[in-house]
């Protein structure tokens, strides 16, 4: 099969995984597959495929809302109301659960009333220490992460070692074939534009993870060796929530600019969960979380977010900053001015789009973007 | 039918607010000048342990109490309107937003703050004072100490409450690095008992309130909470409360209530909206409606305290207080305040800046209802933000609200 063929199958079959609603989605899954769902990578995907079972994340998706107003107020973000939304319409009636991990007020506020609808038969809390800047968090994530695992056992049997390692390894090397992705990206857009990266990046979340695998590896392999430099786009950097929308990245680019690199919690972000393979797998599983993933629901020291956004910044060589934000996300908007502060005063531009449901408003923020990447542009 | 309705209905002073004035007057003076009684201060938040910081002979200075100072004396929308133009979103936390606006401007009921020594967060309350803590950390460019109660959705696991344990000895620690002396176990004892009296006497207080009339309403409640929340473990809040629990007994003898008519008796859940106390007490006492108990002001009342509090029962008590637990414990909690104290009915404030009071409460007041038979409204407001808040709106639904309580009375 010549790499354009390649190319071609390995695009049809994420585009079907990734097609918008949940019942579609489902429909590409195997009948016998037990799907876990969950929000957030302070969920160690790991541990439920470990367990037998699917890791499908919840990333909100464009949805009318019809029934959620009967449970929470209007200021809460997309992913909070879209997600209960499809749980009361029934859309997620494919999956036997869900895992909550502990990050925000809204989140946290959500597991409750989501247990207490009673639709799925799995529901568990899986409390991440807020403070990740003291010395007594890591044993009580370790007992976090053995309760998690003993909850799953009791649904799925005994989960091995082998089993954990196995995992462990498969992640790791989806970790790997993705940054290989976001690399080859800066370097050629043509294979991969912007639309085709966001479906990418879902598909990961949603898919058999082998066979998720497996199409990384068939995409690398078909994209030519050389490949032209983006010259004409200018270099961006997208830092934010989960936003990997097709929209947004089609947007920014349709306007003149490439995202090279992101913060973002579906994205690059979650590289930095690389698990060490040598260690015990629930003590490798709980280290991770205190070497360098940063999310700003957490305390690890109150410059941390600065510090950590800036360095990632300058080392990107991007010319500005463009900030997508749920609305509502307080983790996000309390820090904003301090970030946006520092970026500037380094003579870095930056851009705040606050964004609720991926298909709204999508005139208003290609405006906004045209005008920040013309800005951009050297005369 | 609403003419005959409004009645006049006086309320009954108490005199110890007088005292209460004083003391309170006492406490910011020495917050605005603890200089001059060579004191350290702290920033705290509202469910952080405070008893350590007393017995250190630290001052501790409340923003959100300052915030709710700051929506009763209606100057909230300024200073966050202050904290908007540095780009802070409208959609944060008021109490936040108050207390930065308030930071950059100098302005607020009390002027210009000193700068804190240290702060000390607790995120047993909410996850926003993470961000808000960290924000006064880097703009003073002071120490913060930070302790995780992670939040229970159920029940709590022992090693949940260990952590908690290291944690409380690990702001000892912090405590001696930043005043550069030993900590005293005899001192802190003493705090201990102070504060489990003014817990106990406090609690007592709102007790009182089962009677019929209630002798204090919540309203008075939202008003006199300001002692346990920022002089917990001083003589000073147990003097106070004792003073304050003889005079509303006095009213349980005598059977007076807080105000002159009680006819419908009601439930309050959530923060006050501070900025409308007044009107809304006005508008509910003219219908004959008074609130007897909230969730807000009994969540000082701390469930889970002993008289031996050491550090590991402090652990325990401020892991597990109301805001830090789930939504089955609310609802029971709720259930249990109607049937104590004999309400008719319980009104929501679905506050605009507090999610984990707020989220939830659509499930909760289905799920009152059908425990309790008695009916809820949420009104939507915002603790100190009068822009998120439609008066008349409001009035209208109290008013309905309260016509159905009475024709369910009357069948």
């Amino acid at each position: 099969m010549d790499r354009q063929t390649t190319l071609l199958k390995v695009q049809k079959e994420i585009e079907a995984i990734t097609s918008q609603g949940y019942r579609e989605i489902a429909s590409h899954l195997s009948k016998d597959c037990v799907t876990i769902g969950f929000f957030c990578p302070y969920v160690p995907e790991e541990l439920i495929h470990a367990a037998g079972a699917l890791p499908f994340r919840l990333m909100g998706t464009p949805i009318k809302m019809s029934h959620v107003q009967a449970h929470l107020p209007s200021n809460c973000c997309h992913l909070v109301k879209s997600s209960l939304e499809s749980l009361l319409k029934g859309e997620l009636d494919f999956l036997k659960g869900v895992i909550f991990s502990h990050t925000c007020d809204s989140m946290q506020e959500l597991s409750d009333i989501w247990a207490h609808q009673g639709r799925l038969s799995i529901h568990f809390n899986l409390m991440i220490p807020t403070n990740l800047d003291s010395e007594h968090s890591h044993p009580y994530l370790k007992a976090e992460m053995e309760r998690f695992k003993e909850f799953l056992e009791s649904h799925s049997g005994k989960i091995t070692p082998q089993r954990m390692k196995a995992s462990i390894q498969l992640f790791n090397r989806v970790r790997e074939k993705l940054g290989e992705i976001y690399t080859r990206r800066r370097k050629g857009l043509a294979q991969l534009p912007g639309s085709f990266f966001a479906q990418i990046i879902r598909a990961g979340y949603l898919m058999d993870r082998v066979r998720y695998l497996e199409l990384l590896e068939e995409l690398l392999n078909a994209l030519p060796d050389k490949e032209e430099e983006n010259k004409d786009l200018v270099p961006v950097y997208l830092s934010g929530n989960m936003a990997h929308s097709v929209s947004y990245f089609s947007l920014i680019e349709e306007a003149g600019a490439i995202v090279v690199q992101d913060d973002l919690c579906s994205g690059a972000r979650t590289f930095r969960l690389m698990v060490p393979e040598n260690l015990d797998p629930i003590e490798a599983l709980t280290e991770r979380y205190f070497t360098s993933f940063f999310c700003p629901t957490k305390h690890i020291g109150y410059r941390a977010h600065v510090e950590t956004l800036l360095g990632d910044v300058q080392k990107s060589g991007v010319r500005g900053v463009i900030f997508l934000l749920y609305k509502y996300c307080e983790a996000h908007y309390f820090d904003y001015p301090d970030l946006k502060v520092a970026l500037e005063s380094k003579g870095i531009p930056t851009l705040l789009l606050d964004v609720e449901d991926p298909s709204y408003s999508l005139g208003q923020l290609k405006i906004r973007i045209q005008a920040f990447v013309e800005m951009l542009h050297p005369i | 039918m609403l003419e005959h309705t409004l009645q006049p209905n006086p309320y009954r002073e108490i005199e110890s607010t007088r005292a209460y004035r004083r003391l309170m007057t006492a406490y910011y003076f020495m917050a605005k000048h603890p200089k001059w009684f060579g004191k350290k201060v702290a920033w705290i938040t509202s469910g952080g342990p405070v008893e350590p910081l007393y017995a250190m002979g630290v001052l501790p200075f409340y923003p959100e109490n300052y915030g709710a100072m700051c929506g009763a004396f209606r100057m909230s929308v300024s200073l966050c309107e202050a904290a908007e133009h540095k780009g802070y979103s409208r959609d944060l936390c008021s109490y936040a937003l108050t207390d930065i606006g308030s930071s950059f401007t100098g302005k607020g009921p009390l002027g210009p703050l000193p700068k804190p020594d240290f702060l000390v967060c607790g995120n047993n309350i909410c996850g926003t004072v993470i961000k808000w803590y960290e924000i006064q950390a880097r703009a003073f460019n002071v120490p913060v100490f930070f302790l995780d109660t992670p939040f229970i959705h159920d029940h709590i696991h022992e090693h949940t409450v260990q952590y908690v344990e290291k944690q409380m000895e690990g702001y000892i620690a912090f405590l001696e690095r930043q005043l550069h002396r030993p900590f005293s176990e005899k001192r802190f004892e003493r705090v201990c008992l102070r504060s489990f009296e003014a817990i106990t006497l406090w609690k007592e207080i709102l007790e009182l309130s089962r009677h019929h009339p209630a002798p204090f309403a919540a309203f008075d409640a939202f008003i006199h909470m300001a002692p346990i929340v920022t002089l917990r473990g001083t003589l000073w809040a147990a003097r106070y409360y004792k003073k304050l629990k003889r005079e509303l007994e006095e009213r349980v003898k005598k059977g007076e209530g807080a105000f002159a008519r009680e006819e419908i008796r009601l439930i309050w859940d959530n923060i006050p909206i501070w900025y409308d106390i007044r009107n809304l007490s006005k508008m509910l006492c003219s219908r004959g409606a008074v609130l007897v108990a909230d969730t807000y002001t009994s969540a000082w009342s701390l469930d889970q305290i002993d008289s031996t509090q050491t550090l590991n029962a402090l652990a325990r008590a401020y892991a597990t207080i109301h805001l830090n637990r789930g939504l089955e414990y609310k609802i029971e909690k709720i259930v249990n305040l109607i049937e104590n104290y004999g309400a008719h009915g319980f009104i929501m404030h679905s506050n605009r800046s507090c999610k984990p009071y707020s989220l939830g409460q659509y499930d909760l007041k289905s799920e009152i209802s059908k425990a309790t038979g008695k009916p809820g409204l949420i009104i939507e407001a915002d603790h100190t933000d009068s822009r998120s808040y439609a008066p008349a709106q409001v009035e209208k639904q109290i008013q309905i609200f309260l016509e159905i309580i009475g024709g369910k009375d009357k069948r």
